[in-house]
């Protein structure tokens, strides 16, 4: 019995990279953190980077290759079997995609939750493609990874619904005009119409001839409006469909019943990677009583196309560090649930960004040692039987 | 006719640096104080220029519309972290350890900061309040929002209720206790932010036992504003969701519409909900035109 595991996505950036991109002196303590966690982690060559940082001339392009080595080694050090590199040389899921897009124009930060935030820009006319903008990391990621490689990338919904709109809605007479959403709809659909087909392909595609095997289509903001699941759902089809790939999409942080039955008709998604140990107990057990975040995966099971369902076993948005028994119970209940251990896979719920790579590392091993523990359990029970 | 913008009010790009660089030990947290109190002026300034009638704080250190309440409160604590509405801003949704919260301790200055002059303070309804608890509106009013009312001195205290205009049948005789329990105190609005206000007017929402209605008219029609509208409307005028920036003679027409179709006689111009949706830059922009849209209607009338 093998349950495979994987990432998500976000790793935070090492202070080295930070204070560098920020143009801040670096401390002893950065140059630390870049000797203890090479050594740690056995990246090699890493003494070449210390040495640089000492120096105190590094090259900024050159410190994201190395922030993509050592976040790439410190998932497979943790033992994560299909990896990237925690989006190290992204500036942000949301504002990588649009910089490197057209009809995109910044409008400042806005706050996510307490002191979180991110840069939303708006659209100022039909988005296009400036230039596929994730083969650059995914070439150098290929010449040194070695594990297997997903590539996430941010999708046409979250995007669109995460700007604000300059372009397709109506600009004017809305005051107390009582604009149904009728038009919002049609104008949130034609967007996302207009990045999938525009942006988001023409990338998948690059990625493709790269030879890119798995993409992870991110879409956290996808149940963001109740009424416009099925907007979501056809930008994921116009940006996949035809496509040799394996797809993936993430959810994460939603009521998950508002996607069905939408999602019915997202043949092209072989996987659902969603977060649900944020809304879970951290007490063991392995009822459906024991495990309220999970209750709804029964309906992902019961897609018509029978995806694969990608647990999120780690709630991100806290150090707590959750023992490998309790991700053992999570899984062994979506086993039970799913009655087919091979369409589960265990991820986090979503990308660790928020977390120091310390608490990040932990939580990751813990993951891996508790699927272990719920192979062997199932191993057991198999044999039992 | 007054103007004034009751909610969360964005942090600027330097407290955003400085509350980021605290969660990663970068800062102190009396240097994120001393930045705080730079926004704070700087949003007392912006208001000053623009003529609003009302100052507000901007709930600077306000991490959600909840958050302060619950820390101060006694069988209430942060639950998971949950959308706002349809944004991609989250919150602690409140979650209730016993029946019965009480609110311990007041909330001090650092939530309802001094300001120099007439002033109003935004609270979450005792509906929002309740909201994913087992709790009733009517023992979050008595015993959390009543006893954090007794202590703020302010001409309005504004009731943040994005929720219940959402639900499928709002109906408003179920906020006519809660809200009746938190009079007695200083003038009370009841502001349903960010939805079609249509159904809970309807259904009696005028009629509710407070001072001053709110109404987003970016969800909501002019038409379903019942005539002759008998309390100050708090008109959501400015779109706290969207980075277009309004044109103010386009708001101060809207205001005569309201007077003279409808028949309103008491209007606040506001925003539909918290600013914090927009950059400061941008909010600060959309502060300035709630004036003017003020100044321009005020001078039509004259």
């Amino acid at each position: 019995m093998k349950l495979l595991t994987h990432e998500i996505g976000s790793l935070a950036k090492p202070p080295w990279l930070v204070k560098t991109s920020a143009g801040t002196p670096l401390g002893e303590s950065d140059v630390e953190h870049a000797r203890n966690w090479g050594e740690r982690l056995g990246v090699d060559g890493y003494e070449e980077l210390v040495e640089t940082l000492q120096r105190g001339d590094p090259d900024k392009a050159e410190l994201g290759h190395w922030a993509s080595r050592y976040a790439l080694r410190l998932l497979e050090s943790a033992g994560i079997e299909v990896v990237y590199d925690g989006e190290q040389q992204r500036t942000e899921m949301y504002a990588w995609a649009v910089d490197h897009s057209n009809g995109f124009e910044p409008r400042g930060t806005v706050r996510s939750f307490d002191n979180k935030y991110y840069s939303k820009s708006a659209v100022t006319g039909e988005p296009s493609l400036r230039e596929p903008y994730h083969n650059d990391e995914f070439q150098f990621l290929q010449s040194v990874a070695n594990h297997d490689l997903k590539i996430p990338v941010t999708g046409a919904y979250t995007i669109a619904v995460w700007s604000y709109d300059e372009h397709y809605g109506p600009q004017t007479g809305r005051i107390g005009a009582g604009h149904g959403r009728n038009e919002e709809l049609a104008a949130r659909r034609e967007f996302a119409n207009d990045l999938a087909r525009d942006v988001i392909r023409p990338n998948l595609e690059s990625l493709i001839d790269l030879g890119a095997k798995w993409i992870q289509i991110d879409e956290p903001g996808a149940s963001t409006e109740a009424d416009e699941l099925d907007i979501f759902v056809e930008s994921f089809n116009e940006s996949v469909e035809g496509l040799d790939c394996f797809f993936s999409t993430h959810l994460c942080f939603s009521d998950y019943d508002l996607f069905f039955p939408a999602i019915e008709q997202m043949h092209g998604c072989k996987q659902f990677c969603v977060g649900f140990a944020n809304y879970d107990s951290r007490e063991l057990g392995t009822s459906g009583a024991d495990r309220p975040g999970y209750e709804v995966i029964s309906k992902f099971r019961d897609l018509p196309y029978e995806p694969i369902l990608g647990l999120g076993v780690l709630d991100i948005h806290t150090d707590f560090v959750e023992s490998p028994e309790l991700v053992r119970d999570r899984i062994l209940y979506a086993t039970e649930v799913f009655g087919d251990p091979e369409r589960i896979h265990v991820c986090p719920d979503c990308g660790l960004r928020t977390r120091s790579w310390e608490v990040a590392y932990e939580k990751l091993t813990s993951m891996v040692e508790g699927t272990k523990l719920a192979e062997q359990a199932l191993s057991t029970a198999g044999a039992a039987t | 006719m007054q103007a004034f913008a009751p909610g969360i009010y964005p942090r600027s790009e330097q407290l955003v640096q400085a509350t980021r660089d605290l969660d990663r030990g970068r800062t102190s947290a009396e240097a994120v104080d001393e930045q705080v109190e730079r926004d704070l002026a700087e949003l007392v300034s912006v208001q000053q220029q623009a003529g609003l009638d009302l100052l507000t704080d901007g709930m600077l250190r306000w991490q959600d519309l909840f958050r302060p309440l619950l820390e101060a409160g006694e069988g209430l604590e942060t639950g998971a972290l949950t959308r706002f509405l349809d944004t991609n801003t989250f919150y602690r949704a409140p979650h209730d350890t016993t029946a019965a919260p009480t609110l311990s301790a007041p909330l001090d200055e650092r939530y309802v900061a001094p300001l120099p002059g007439p002033r109003l303070v935004t609270l979450p309804s005792p509906f929002a309040l309740s909201q994913g608890t087992g709790v009733s509106p009517l023992t979050i009013a008595e015993n959390v929002l009543k006893p954090a009312l007794e202590t703020i001195d302010a001409e309005l205290v504004v009731l943040s209720e994005p929720f219940f205009g959402r639900h499928d049948e709002p109906s408003p005789r179920d906020l006519e206790a809660p809200l009746a329990a938190l009079g007695g105190g200083p003038k009370l609005a009841l502001q349903l932010t960010f939805c079609d206000a249509r159904k809970p007017l309807e259904q009696g929402l005028s009629e509710l036992p407070v001072d001053a209605i709110g109404i987003d008219f970016y969800g909501t029609h002019l038409a379903d504003v019942p005539k002759g509208f008998d309390k100050l409307l708090l008109a959501g005028v400015i779109d706290a969701r969207s980075s277009a920036l309004e044109d103010p003679r386009e708001l101060a027409q809207f205001a005569d519409r309201l007077r003279n179709d409808r028949e309103v006689e008491q209007i606040a111009l506001v925003p539909n909900g918290d600013l914090q949706f927009v950059s400061g830059r941008i909010a600060g922009e959309k502060l300035t035109r709630l004036g003017q849209a003020k100044t321009a209607t005020v001078e039509a009338a004259a």
